[in-house]
């Protein structure tokens, strides 16, 4: 299965989109998260602590693998350490996962 | 904290905090707020003393087998593994949870689970002793075994809320944060823990009222006819069909009512009862019926009327969506189910439903039904009679008053936790705490069977005193909706009375504390003769004047030869102090 690049970035958005909506079946309704390509997940001033990043990071690859039918390895990086910013916000992320499904589907 | 939440600890060996996460943010009822324990420190939990004696209401302990059994960890890694060791930490677990159970209320245990991805021995897994399967198998139930009897202990099936997902265990969450499982599996958990405690809270549901045409049978009777409709047969609709009266009809086994409400004319709609041998249900399995052209939910709460239960207690069943909605929004706290369109979904729809639980199942649930049966027989024959009181007369009624014992306890803290009509004070508590409460000096309680000429409706009634130098004070009265009205609160308050005045104390003083539901106490007490201060809400008797027992009524304590039970009413019809 092979997806055009803004149909990746688009199909990203979705998933992670999807998964905050799971996610936030475990926040409390003052902490849920937002579905905004600007919101800061993990770092400073991010909304999830580092239990919460875990379950979102394993609820984001089921909903990519769904979206993209491959699986998608969003912790090639240490997703704790905030080098990589991957995990910064939504949209940071969205471009991460779709360049990984993009390099897995071969575009 | 919310102050109307119930605290829950969490126990385990690896990290749960995704399941009190869950528990926390959910605010359906019964709310939870929970603690969680250092995650890999199991045992050190278990055995702590002194943490969580006075907040605490539940515990919940969910481990991994080799957390629980260290030498299980060998049969992981197919090393040789010493079975009677294996087993002897199974029961080490085992003691150490029920020393932790003596902490709370209740005490939840999840059963062990060996993840799918374990492939253990393959065809051999369940054929050797070292099977990691048949093991795991083994273990478990020499677990749920040492815990039996331990009242307040429930192991709790793990597996069902693994059976969320396609994949349940995460290595990669494990390994980011010792969590095994997925988030879904924690949801499920929650989900079923609030179950678990809202059972002991009394939340069963106790009548299923049910629709009949296109929901206990395909088609429409009234314009098909009785011959016609789908039911049975060389037919997957009809054989499905069968099978949704197959699970209405265990339910009905395990003491949950059945009744009908239905659009039709009765006379046409029970020919299907009475002339289709396919009809599993027949209508000596429903403790009643509406079936005519009137509103639903007004049926329904005729029902509720009908069979003395509250509204809370009903679950209706309807393939109408419109029906549906309409007793939704006339009867809010009936629960509505959405239902399948799909009629082969109709039985397992049913059977997933978790409002039936019950903490324990007596024998007066099993026997629930006829209860009912009789009594619509003892309400028909009331009509012939002249008055209420020749009618009381007529039921030869009996009550067995006794004092709280083990093979009574289960029923009086089922009806403890479940009554809501006729109760004084809605005071829940387990066994171990109606046990504690019961061990103190000066403290009373006393169990009542009822049964008349139509039936035994069984351990129906409970009343408890405490007692201080000048004043005994009733801290339960309560009694079953289904033998309310027949004189037996009175029976209660004479027991309560004649007791109070052996234990010295001049006045016996019931308080009343209203609910959203026990408005027909409060209604009892205003009648019963006792004074009533407005301000306290509560009401008094002096002990030293007799209280007038209903004549109609035989009083028996068993271990009595009957010149004694003669003695237990005096003339003017007053309960001895040989009760006593």
């Amino acid at each position: 299965m092979t997806l055009r690049t803004s149909n990746h970035l688009d199909g990203a958005f979705d998933a992670i989109y999807a998964a905050i909506a799971e996610l936030n079946l475990q926040l409390p309704r003052n902490k849920q998260i937002q579905r905004r390509p600007d919101i800061v997940l993990f770092g400073e001033n991010g909304q999830l602590d580092s239990l919460a990043l875990a379950n979102f990071i394993v609820i984001t690859e089921q909903k990519l693998e769904e979206s993209f039918g491959i699986q998608v390895d969003l912790t090639q990086d240490d997703p704790f350490s905030g080098q990589s910013g991957h995990f910064r916000t939504v949209e940071s992320l969205a471009r991460y996962a779709s360049s990984l499904a993009e390099n897995k589907t071969g575009e | 904290m919310n102050s109307d939440a119930f605290n829950l600890r969490l126990v385990s060996d690896f990290n749960i905090e995704t399941l009190g996460r869950y528990l926390d943010h959910d605010a359906a009822w019964p709310r939870i707020t929970s603690a969680a324990a250092p995650f890999g420190q199991i045992f050190p939990s278990l055995l702590e003393t002194g943490i969580g004696e006075s907040d605490q209401d539940f515990c919940f302990i969910w481990s991994s087998l080799e957390g629980a059994v260290p030498s299980s960890r060998k049969m992981l890694d197919f090393d040789l593994v010493d079975r009677e060791a294996l087993f002897a930490e199974v029961s080490y677990f085992a003691e150490c949870v029920k020393k932790c159970h003596t902490r709370f209320k209740a005490t939840f245990v999840a059963s062990w689970t060996v993840p799918s991805f374990y492939r253990g021995l393959g065809i051999l897994d369940f054929q050797s002793a070292t099977g990691l399967r048949r093991l795991t198998l083994e273990m478990n139930l020499a677990l749920v075994k040492a815990l039996e009897g331990s009242a307040g202990i429930y192991v709790l099936d793990a597996s069902r809320w693994l059976e969320i997902t396609g994949n349940p265990w995460s290595p990669k969450l494990w390994y980011l944060s010792k969590t095994p499982y997925r988030s879904e599996v924690f949801g499920k958990a929650a989900q079923e823990l609030k179950v678990a405690i809202g059972t002991l809270l009394g939340s069963a549901r106790k009548l299923v009222v049910i629709d009949l045409d296109d929901t206990l049978w395909g088609g429409i009777i009234g314009e098909v006819g009785w011959e016609n409709i789908v039911l049975g047969g060389h037919d997957h609709r009809g054989e499905a069909f069968v099978d949704f009266q197959r699970a209405l009809k265990s339910l009905r086994n395990r003491g949950i009512l059945l009744a009908i409400a239905s659009k039709n004319q009765e006379e046409v709609a029970l020919q299907a009862f009475q002339k289709r041998p396919e009809m599993l249900l027949r209508l000596e399995d429903f403790a009643g019926w509406r079936i005519n052209w009137n509103d639903k939910a007004a049926n329904i709460a005729a029902l509720a009327s009908e069979l003395n239960l509250g509204l809370q207690s009903i679950v209706f069943i309807d393939d109408n969506p419109v029906e549906r909605a309409r007793v939704r929004e006339a009867l809010p706290e009936v629960l509505v189910p959405e239902w399948p369109e799909d009629r082969t979904s109709y039985a397992s729809t049913l059977l997933q439903l978790n409002c039936f639980d019950l903490p324990q199942i007596t024998d007066e649930d099993r026997a629930r039904t006829q209860m009912y049966i009789r009594a619509r027989e003892r309400e028909k024959g009331k009509a012939e009679y002249q008055s209420v009181e020749a009618w009381l007369h007529s039921l030869e009624t009996t009550v067995t008053v006794e004092e709280l014992n083990e093979s009574n306890l289960p029923r009086v803290v089922q009806l403890l936790n479940k009554t809501n009509q006729m109760n004084l004070s809605t005071r829940r508590m387990t066994g171990n705490e109606l046990s504690e409460w019961l061990k103190q000096e000066r403290r009373r309680l006393w169990a009542f069977r009822v049964r008349d000429k139509f039936s035994d409706s069984g351990l129906t009634g409970i009343v408890s005193l405490q007692a201080d130098a000048e004043s005994c004070r009733i801290v339960d009265f309560l009694l079953s909706c289904r033998v309310m009205g027949r004189d037996v609160e009175r029976v209660m308050v004479a027991v309560a009375i004649q007791c109070c005045r052996s234990l010295g104390c001049a006045e016996l003083i019931a308080k009343y504390l209203e609910t959203a539901k026990n408005k027909p106490c409060r209604d009892f007490w205003m009648k019963s003769g006792f004074a009533y201060n407005e301000t306290e809400s509560s009401f008094s008797w002096t002990a030293a004047r007799p209280y007038p027992t209903p004549s109609h009524i035989q009083v028996i304590e068993p271990g009595r030869d009957q010149s004694e039970r003669e003695l237990l009413r005096s003339p003017e019809g007053n309960v001895s102090a040989a009760l006593l």
